[in-house]
């Protein structure tokens, strides 16, 4: 019997380590799996990236999409945010420790991060699209990644204080002399240190340089369509621009075929796009 | 035959008097045997209506995409009429936003049934006077019976003239004999339960879930199938028997009470599919228990959507 | 190698075949020709002037396969693959070539599909030329023919009473080591009749610069208007070769993770959990099909990505042409560079 070659559809085995929510309305659930092998781990970490996504897998129920929101040097653990919306991450909700899950990953391109060495990162997110953009600052947190990047800006706005995620850990990077955070809500709250407003308004006020510098936008669609302007007026070149996409996904293979933009997958080819390729691409999103 | 320059004439004044915004007919098709619905929207427009017997799609399915407050005109015969009864007691269309211009119908012919006799490359096809269809293919000229090229559902056609139609255009047709429609469904509940349930599976089991007979219907106007709910999941979505046995079955009793039997799921199937002799039982079961047949009118409220008060409550949970 | 196959022959040959390999050829069940597995006593039905209703790539993609198994304890196991020798007979090089596009999606570097794979792998595919071409068939108009040989181990010519055989690979030389080599006046006559049945192929439309056209011409009303009929159905996609769409699902009752074809003609297709739709209308779906076909699979693979194998003009429920379709497309404007 010839050897059967390993079937990318097969989830690796998991279990949920921790699960905890991250918004005070319950919206978005944080879990964090450990691999049930040490080998699947040692796979998983040599190929990850920032930036890359996986497909999260309860049996009954099929698969999710989502933004892997740790860093490699965090251990031997992927963290994942979902928002609970449909049948599969309703499912998620409900998991707790100790209960198994499959994971499909890591997938997608992830962050350009080589050709972003030496520049200053503007990071900016919004909502619960913001776990990539975590994973992404978390790594450059890390003593053998910072040197390698200029200054780092982070831009977070959510609805509410409460929708916002990782709270404790950014709080904390207010403190930090090695980047510079601006959380913004869209009304305000008492007790409300930060900016108010919608992020492409703060990313106005902010004015990052565009000066050696690259952008990273992720987050609901209304904020991502008026943040993208917002930069190229401030002088960032479509080159510079880079955003991750989302689509109804299946496989995430490049081969079920219904993540498509024109001939790019988001699974296989993205998520994570530049202005200047995103603008060769037919607007089917 | 309606005389088709008649049926343009008022398809062009109802358009030019600002009856209707559009008319839905059919025009030539690319290729000959399939001539296309069309969407007139102005009388030059028209200028391209084609009304024959290879018309072969229910343009009543058409109704449900258009906002309520558009006027449409529609040309419809037997079948076609009923099912717009229907969709307007269904309240998916104003009857006042409708002008529908009736053509009595002599059947519509199976391009399947044709090309079974003269191969598939037909160069021209011609409805004679005397019932019969001349047609030239590759192979020779064949003179063909119309009556051995109608589509099953036409051969036992009960109701072939438009009941409620703003206009009716071409020669009334006696109605057909009931007992052709009563007789198949008897027929078929002769059979063994084995024999029934061998044929349930073989229709059943070519189905590739294309769900051209559900698009095709004018009654299938759900925005959500049940097939595509996720939750609850009330069958599989592939080609397992469990799949494709679930769908058929489930899809016809949600025709209950509305299925005006024209066939367009049958002839829209590309795996021909017999699908109608279900849909038939139960149009039949209509008819004998509570004496209805569905679009008739557009106000005799369909006994399996309409609750009284007086109904037995009994299944009621 | 040319050889030659007597007709009366034929049967023999399959037989043979059917000692080593299970071997389908297009057969007549209910009225319809599908690609079966021969049984004995089997009767072909290779008289069609064209292919069978459903292309063979259902014989590498089927309708519906189980992926996964669930096991207990919320494990997965992988389906195995089904590794089975095959020849499948008859096959029309428009369908053949179709596959060969399809084995670019199944069988990337990063992620090669072990079920599509290991499946092609063990087929032999011996196809069977088209002398008349079908009159909804384009096969010559997007770079296939009526003999193109891209994806067949061995092509035959109907010579009358006699096949021509033309083995293209070792797997094809495989199958027919019993047979004579032909003449030079046999091959003369083959090339003859493939020529011609090229040259019979009228040009359907005009494909240079079409994909530019459909490029630039994305809010075009033209969509719309080639649209306005669509009923919305799977056919035209379920029925292409090229096609290759799938959903997965679980079917927790049946304790399997399953793929099912799909189509981007469905509602479903791209709706997101938000309720957010991409494509939330015909408009936009038969956009995406026709973009998909003749400009992003270009991108892809420098092909366009339909053989011209015409079921979607022969069975599209309301008559829809894709032909027609195109032929429209080059009226389209071109898109004015910008300065």
């Amino acid at each position: 019997m010839p050897d059967q070659a390993q079937s990318p559809y097969l989830p690796i085995p998991m279990h949920v380590l921790h699960a905890y929510y991250e918004s005070t309305d319950h919206s978005l659930k944080t879990l964090e799996l450990s691999f049930d092998d040490p080998q699947d781990a040692r796979d998983f970490f040599a190929a990850f990236n920032p930036g890359q996504f996986c497909l999260l897998s309860v049996i009954g129920k099929g698969e999710s999409a989502l933004g892997v929101a740790s860093a490699a040097w965090e251990g031997d653990f992927v963290r994942f945010t979902a928002q609970k919306l449909g049948s599969v991450t309703t499912a998620l909700h409900a998991l707790k420790p100790g209960d198994p899950i499959g994971m499909r990953g890591p997938l997608g391109n992830g962050f350009p991060l080589e050709g972003w060495k030496g520049k200053n990162l503007v990071i900016i997110g919004g909502g619960c699209a913001f776990s990539t953009l975590y994973a992404l600052t978390k790594h450059l947190h890390h003593p053998s990644n910072r040197g390698d990047y200029g200054k780092l800006t982070v831009i977070y706005g959510t609805r509410t204080s409460g929708l916002c995620m990782y709270k404790q850990d950014i709080a904390a990077w207010h403190q930090r002399d090695d980047m510079e955070v601006h959380q913004a809500i869209d009304v305000p709250e008492q007790d409300w240190l930060h900016h108010v407003g919608y992020v492409p308004d703060v990313v106005k006020e902010v004015r990052p340089s565009p000066v050696n510098s690259v952008a990273v936008v992720c987050g609901p669609p209304i904020m991502t369509k008026f943040t993208l302007p917002a930069l190229v007026e401030l002088g960032f070149s479509p080159e510079t621009i880079f955003t991750s996409l989302e689509k109804r996904m299946k496989c995430g293979l490049g081969k079920c075929g219904r993540c498509n933009l024109g001939p790019k997958y988001i699974c296989k080819d993205g998520p994570v796009f530049s202005l200047a390729e995103l603008n060769a691409l037919p607007a089917d999103l | 035959m309606p005389d088709i320059d008649t049926l343009k004439t008022e398809a062009k004044r109802i358009l030019n008097e600002g009856i209707v915004d559009m008319v839905i007919g059919f025009r030539a098709g690319d290729t000959l045997l399939h001539p296309q619905p069309a969407f007139f929207k102005t009388a030059a427009d028209v200028d391209e209506l084609v009304y024959n017997a290879l018309c072969q799609n229910n343009l009543a399915t058409y109704l449900t995409r258009f906002p309520k407050s558009q006027k449409i005109g529609m040309l419809v015969r037997g079948c076609e009429n009923r099912s717009v009864n229907a969709l307007v007691f269904e309240g998916q269309h104003p009857r006042e936003a409708l002008y529908l211009i009736g053509v009595p119908c002599e059947g519509i012919v199976d391009w399947r049934k044709i090309v079974a006799q003269t191969g598939e490359e037909v160069i021209s096809v011609f409805e004679q006077c005397d019932n019969t269809v001349l047609i030239e293919s590759k192979a020779g000229y064949f003179t063909l019976e119309r009556d051995t090229l109608l589509h099953e559902s036409c051969a036992r056609c009960i109701h072939p003239n438009p009941v409620s139609a703003d206009v009716v255009i071409g020669e009334l047709l006696p109605e057909g004999d009931s007992a052709l429609a009563r007789d198949k469904v008897a027929a078929f509940a002769d059979l063994s339960l084995e024999e029934r349930h061998a044929w349930f599976r073989q229709e059943s089991e070519r189905c590739i879930r294309c769900y051209a007979c559900r698009e095709a219907c004018p009654m299938c106007y759900c925005e959500e199938c049940f097939v595509d709910h996720i939750s609850p999941r009330w069958t599989e979505s592939g080609t397992t028997p469990a799949g494709m046995q679930g769908w058929h079955i489930v899809r016809a009793f949600h025709q209950t009470g509305r299925c005006t039997s024209c066939g367009a799921c049958e002839r829209a199937c590309p795996m021909d599919i017999k699908m109608t002799y279900l849909t038939e039982k139960l149009n039949d079961d209509m008819r004998r228990k509570y004496n209805f047949e569905v679009g008739l009118d557009a106000t005799t409220p369909p006994p399996f959507s309409t609750v009284t008060l007086d109904d037995k409550s009994r299944f009621v949970i | 190698m040319n050889l030659i196959l007597k007709k009366d022959q034929l049967n023999i040959v399959l037989n043979a075949w059917r000692q080593d390999y299970e071997v389908y050829a297009p057969q007549s069940l209910q009225n319809i020709t599908h690609f079966l597995p021969l049984q004995d006593g089997f009767e072909l039905a290779l008289n069609n002037a064209h292919n069978t209703r459903i292309p063979p790539k259902a014989l590498f993609l089927p309708t519906s396969e189980a992926l996964l198994k669930f096991t207990r304890f919320g494990g997965y196991e992988q389906i195995p693959s089904e590794t089975a020798p095959r020849v499948i007979f008859g096959v029309r090089p428009c369908d053949a070539h179709a596959l060969t596009m399809l084995d670019t999606v199944f069988e990337q570097e990063r992620y090669t599909d072990p079920h599509w794979q290991a499946r092609r792998d063990a087929t032999v595919i011996v196809g069977l030329g088209c002398h008349e071409p079908c009159q909804t068939g384009f096969c010559t108009t997007v770079g296939s023919g009526p003999f193109n040989h891209t994806g067949l181990d061995a092509i035959l010519t109907d010579l009358g009473e006699i096949f021509l055989v033309e083995t293209l690979t070792e797997k094809g030389e495989r199958l027919f080591t019993q047979l004579e080599p032909s003449s030079e006046d046999q091959n003369t006559h083959a090339s003859q009749l493939q020529q011609s049945a090229a040259d019979r192929m009228p040009i359907a439309f005009e494909t240079d610069g079409l994909k530019q056209k459909l490029d630039q011409n994305f809010t075009s009303p033209y969509w719309e208007e080639v649209s306005r009929s669509c009923l919305g159905c799977g056919v035209c996609t379920f029925l292409c070769p090229t096609c290759f769409c799938f959903d997965i699902v679980d079917e927790a009752h049946r304790g399997e993770r399953v793929r099912n074809w799909d189509t981007c003609m469905f509602r479903t297709y791209s709706l997101e959990a938000s309720g957010h739709n991409p494509r939330p209308s015909r408009v936009e779906r038969t956009r995406q099909r026709l973009s998909h076909k003749y400009s992003y699979w270009v991108d892809q693979i420098n092909q366009i990505g339909c053989t011209g194998c015409g079921r979607c003009v022969r069975y599209c429920p309301v008559g829809l042409d894709i032909r027609a379709m195109l032929r429209k497309a080059h009226q389209l404007p071109s898109e004015v560079p910008h300065a």
